[in-house]
């Protein structure tokens, strides 16, 4: 055995993403929850989406008298949690495009960027479609874990109409323009290709129907829209609620504020200027608005963080505002406004 | 001028909901909290029967009974005022609560309670979902509509407390010099572990508490173990 010992001894285990992987690691959907398992040799057990596995073979289960209680109550509970990851999985799908709309778009966009936003819209739309039929009455709720993708959406749909139009979409109208993308998506999984109903832009979004609010009211007119829908044919819908709202709106202050940040850089402008409102004082309303509002109960502590980067944001454009005053037109095109400094006279934490 | 970023109305709006969300919460831990109270001390009778011959399980079950009664009248007012809202909005908030009580309802139910006159209770009696609903006067696993009703998840989370508790009942019954019991407690268990490894189950609570039904299965086992070794169960439950 002499000599053996001064070599360390190979490794037994296969490392992982190396030889024979049966397919390559897909990371182009940014997916951070993609993990699959690898048997001992490094093979991907992938399933491909398919249909959900035989269950694995269990020791024969000798038949008693609650056996077919305990089928029945797997049955169910196996119907809910395929539900339960179908909708996560579009969920994922509709955050990515979100966040990829929210990268794109700017103040008069060049058409074929916009021809982009809108077929991404197309493809959410599409996408919500889908899940509609699965977050039916109760359902909408119970699944809403899975639905953290209309946060982005809100995030999204909610800065490109403020760059559109410099004001903060309401509620009502986030919903009934979500409503409005799920039943487009609907019809156009019916007809191949319809020219006829153009996209709804992201910045033009249409007036509620009617000032209806979430909760109790629409739990009262599902029945009645089922009926509604049946009689016409209607396709389900689905939309944000009132939670989805304000999470996407906290998130658009951070966009606002890196919208702020980058558009001063380039033009040497506070964005907004010349409609005589600029965006430090739309930060500023918009701050003040959230910290005007009550806290919302059973959620508090992810109120709170929120809240409080919403607050880092305004602090930073309020930055750039001061420092465009204070520099003026002193400062050449291309300059980029140190935020690492300290506020003037700022001992913060 | 440019108009105003925010439009004034929504303030009051968004307050407003804020606002009745919270005083919806509230409402709802007010009643919450006495159904635990009344949950609290059924519990508490139940926990003699570990100390009572089955001798006199009539009058220890119907003091259960009216520990029972007190929890249903609750019940119905969450029923009633949960109703108004999005069950799976607030759920959660009662959750716990309302598993502790169908729990009390299966093991009185299993100990011979729960009787009427078409089905007279007898000990060993699993009471199903439905059974329970009907108990509670509520709706089960509802699917249709939106409104308060009890889930397949709280059926089975309680009839695994029932699990643990009758575990402990079998042991206590070799003690009470009732064999006979701790035998039908064992198959019962055992049946219902056959039960439990049916279901898929996912890296939820579920699953946790599944795995401590292993336990109980263990724990009834050495009693009949023990029991057989000397020659103590009764002959017509030999297996």
């Amino acid at each position: 055995m002499e000599g053996k010992m001064d070599e360390a001894p190979a490794p037994k285990r296969a490392k992982i993403g190396s030889e024979n992987p049966s397919k390559p690691i897909d990371n182009s959907t940014g997916n951070t929850m993609s993990g699959f398992k690898r048997d001992r040799h490094g093979n991907e057990k992938r399933f491909n989406n398919g249909p959900r596995p035989a269950p694995k073979p269990k020791v024969a289960v000798v038949r008693n008298a609650y056996t077919p209680m305990f089928e029945q109550l797997r049955d169910e509970l196996d119907a809910h949690h395929d539900r339960r990851d179908r909708l996560g999985k579009v969920s994922r799908d509709i955050t990515g495009l979100s966040k990829k709309i929210v990268r794109t778009i700017s103040p008069d966009l060049p058409p074929q960027i916009q021809a982009e936003v809108d077929s991404r819209l197309a493809e959410i739309s599409k996408l919500l479609a889908t899940m509609a039929p699965d977050v039916q009455g109760i359902n909408r709720y119970r699944y809403s874990r899975s639905l953290m993708c209309l946060e982005e959406l809100a995030e999204a749909l909610t800065f490109a109409h403020y760059l559109k139009t410099q004001t903060l979409l309401k509620p009502d109208e986030l919903s009934a323009f979500v409503e409005e993308l799920t039943r487009k998506g609907a019809v156009s999984e019916d007809r191949d290709k319809d020219k006829d109903e153009p996209m709804p832009d992201a910045g033009n979004t249409p007036a509620p129907a009617s000032g209806e609010q979430e909760t109790t009211d629409n739990d009262n007119k599902l029945a009645e829209k089922e009926e509604q829908r049946q009689s016409k044919l209607e396709p389900l819908t689905m939309s944000t609620t009132e939670d989805d709202y304000f999470y996407g709106v906290f998130d658009l202050s951070g966009e606002m504020m890196r919208f702020a940040t980058t558009s001063t850089a380039l033009t040497g402008e506070m964005a907004g200027a010349e409609d005589e409102r600029t965006i430090v004082e739309d930060m500023h309303e918009l701050g003040s608005f959230f910290e005007m509002l009550p806290m919302k109960a059973g959620d508090r502590k992810q109120w709170e963080k929120k809240l409080d980067v919403m607050r880092q944001s305004v602090r930073k454009v309020e930055r750039l505002g001061y420092d465009r005053m204070i520099r003026g037109s002193e400062r050449p095109q291309g300059w980029v406004p140190d935020l690492t400094a300290d506020q003037p006279g700022d001992d913060e934490e | 001028m440019a108009p105003p970023m925010i439009d004034p109305a929504l303030f009051d709006q968004l307050k407003d909901n804020i606002e009745k969300d919270s005083s919806i919460r509230k409402d709802l831990e007010q009643i919450i909290e006495e159904l635990n109270q009344n949950v609290s001390y059924t519990q508490g009778v139940l926990t003699k029967i570990h100390s009572t011959p089955r001798s006199k399980y009539p009058a220890l079950l119907s003091q259960v009974e009216s520990g029972i009664k007190k929890e249903l009248e609750t019940t119905t007012r969450l029923a009633q005022f949960a109703s108004q809202y999005p069950y799976y909005k607030y759920n959660y908030k009662w959750g716990r609560t309302l598993q502790d009580a169908i729990a009390t309802v299966l093991l009185h139910a299993w100990l011979g309670g729960m009787g009427s006159d078409s089905k007279p209770g007898e000990v060993g009696r699993l009471l199903t979902l439905e059974e329970v609903g009907h108990v509670f006067e509520v709706p089960v696993n509802l699917k249709d509509r939106d409104a308060f009703h009890i889930t397949i998840e709280e059926y089975l989370l309680a009839l695994i407390s029932v699990v643990e508790d009758l575990s402990r009942l079998a042991m206590n019954s070799v003690t009470l010099g009732d064999t006979e019991l701790a035998v039908q407690i064992s198959g019962f268990i055992k049946d219902l572990h056959g039960g439990f490894q049916m279901l898929n189950l996912k890296n939820d609570i579920l699953r946790k508490r599944v795995d401590s039904v292993k336990y109980a299965v263990k724990k009834v086992e050495d009693v009949v173990y023990d029991l057989s070794l000397r020659n103590l169960i009764p002959a017509k439950d030999a297996q």
